[in-house]
């Protein structure tokens, strides 16, 4: 037997997390058939995303069953914030500078197994690569705190781009801080058209009631979405706002 | 910092190809970036060169092709590239834009020695 030994180009075209955006949208599909509603809260560190969850926990009063998974590089500081409100599970990646997929669905499994209305998946306190990484969300929000200066949309735009809220974080401090909201949308816009604003103050209870309005109307849609494709027998198409 | 992963990612992809199409050797990969590929060439190159000598075939190649941020306009169905990150349509100004190309980490091609029995 001779052996001939050729050269060869394989063309494959294919995005190199086309694998796990699959994957994401599988567990997205389980979170919709579930009824659970899926936020991924991203932002930079200290922008105010566990304090916010603890602000919807108090407003919510308990009306909602909703789980938190609590994404850090080590300590289990915020499980610990949010356990008083909260089924909570911290997962510590140990330096890894995002959450992925096999993470959550880890963090999940050790979550007592309840019907969850709504799951925050509150993400690692970076505005970069956390952005590349679909955990099966239905919304992206991406909390940015007064601050840390209403230029930042323009200097992180693929986590500006890829997330539909915006919530401007800390806004009982904009009397003390060069802080413009309509500077801070106006460049988000640039990036995400059709980003939604909220503005909140997680220790002064401002904004908290349109922030849970919103997060209400679009499991409500979700839910509406998924029973009409399954009386139809298609799959379903969610809203535009969500993913 | 997530470029060693993605760059992980990517090698073991590689290896099953290679593996697919019985390949003794893998010359080299080639792969697309874009400004909203969430990597940097530069830091996946050196992540490359890091993990490669742990991979199958150490004196493999990276050819990394740096595309731009191309869009389709959903109301004049014109497509442009976008200089800035400013998502405005240039021939019509339209915002409803969907994005072709310059968002994704992208495998292109991989250039291997496969072994045919003859």
């Amino acid at each position: 037997m001779v052996f001939e030994m050729t050269v060869q180009t394989i063309s494959v075209n294919q995005d190199v997390l086309a694998a796990k955006k699959q994957r994401a949208a599988e567990q997205r599909e389980r979170f919709t058939a579930q009824g659970t509603f899926v936020v991924n809260l991203v932002s930079s560190p200290g922008a105010g995303k566990t304090s916010l969850l603890q602000a919807t926990a108090k407003h919510w009063a308990g009306r909602f069953q909703t789980g938190v998974l609590v994404g850090d590089l080590a300590t289990d500081r915020d499980a610990e914030r949010l356990r008083p409100w909260f089924p909570v599970e911290q997962l510590t990646t140990g330096g890894a500078c995002h959450l992925e997929l096999s993470l959550v669905q880890q963090g999940l499994s050790r979550l007592p197994q309840l019907p969850y209305e709504f799951l925050f998946i509150e993400n690692i306190g970076n505005l970069v690569c956390p952005a590349s990484h679909d955990l099966g969300e239905h919304l992206r929000v991406v909390v940015l705190s007064t601050t840390e200066g209403d230029d930042k949309p323009g200097k992180y735009p693929k986590m500006f781009r890829t997330s539909q809220l915006m919530v401007i974080s800390k806004c009982d401090l904009l009397p003390y801080v060069p802080f413009k909201v309509d500077e801070a949308i106006n460049d988000a816009r640039l990036i995400q058209p059709d980003m939604i604003s909220i503005q909140t103050s997680a220790i002064h209870d401002e904004g908290l009631s349109e922030w849970c309005q919103f997060l209400e109307n679009a499991r409500a849609e979700m839910l509406s979405s998924r029973d009409t494709a399954a009386a139809l027998g298609i799959t379903p198409v969610m809203p535009s706002v969500l993913r | 910092m997530h470029e060693e992963s993605l760059v992980r990612s990517l090698l073991h992809q590689v290896e099953d190809l290679a593996q697919q199409h019985h390949a003794t050797e893998v010359e080299d990969i080639e792969v697309e970036i874009g400004p909203l590929s969430g990597v940097e060439p530069l830091l996946v190159r050196e992540a490359f060169e890091r993990l490669k000598d742990g991979c199958k075939w150490p004196s493999c190649t990276l050819t990394i092709s740096v595309v731009g941020l191309m869009v389709f306009c959903n109301q004049c169905s014109g497509e442009s590239e976008l200089s800035s990150f400013q998502f405005v349509c240039t021939h019509c100004g339209s915002t409803s834009l969907r994005i072709l190309s310059g968002d994704a980490f992208r495998l292109l091609n991989v250039r291997m020695q496969i072994e045919n029995a003859g």
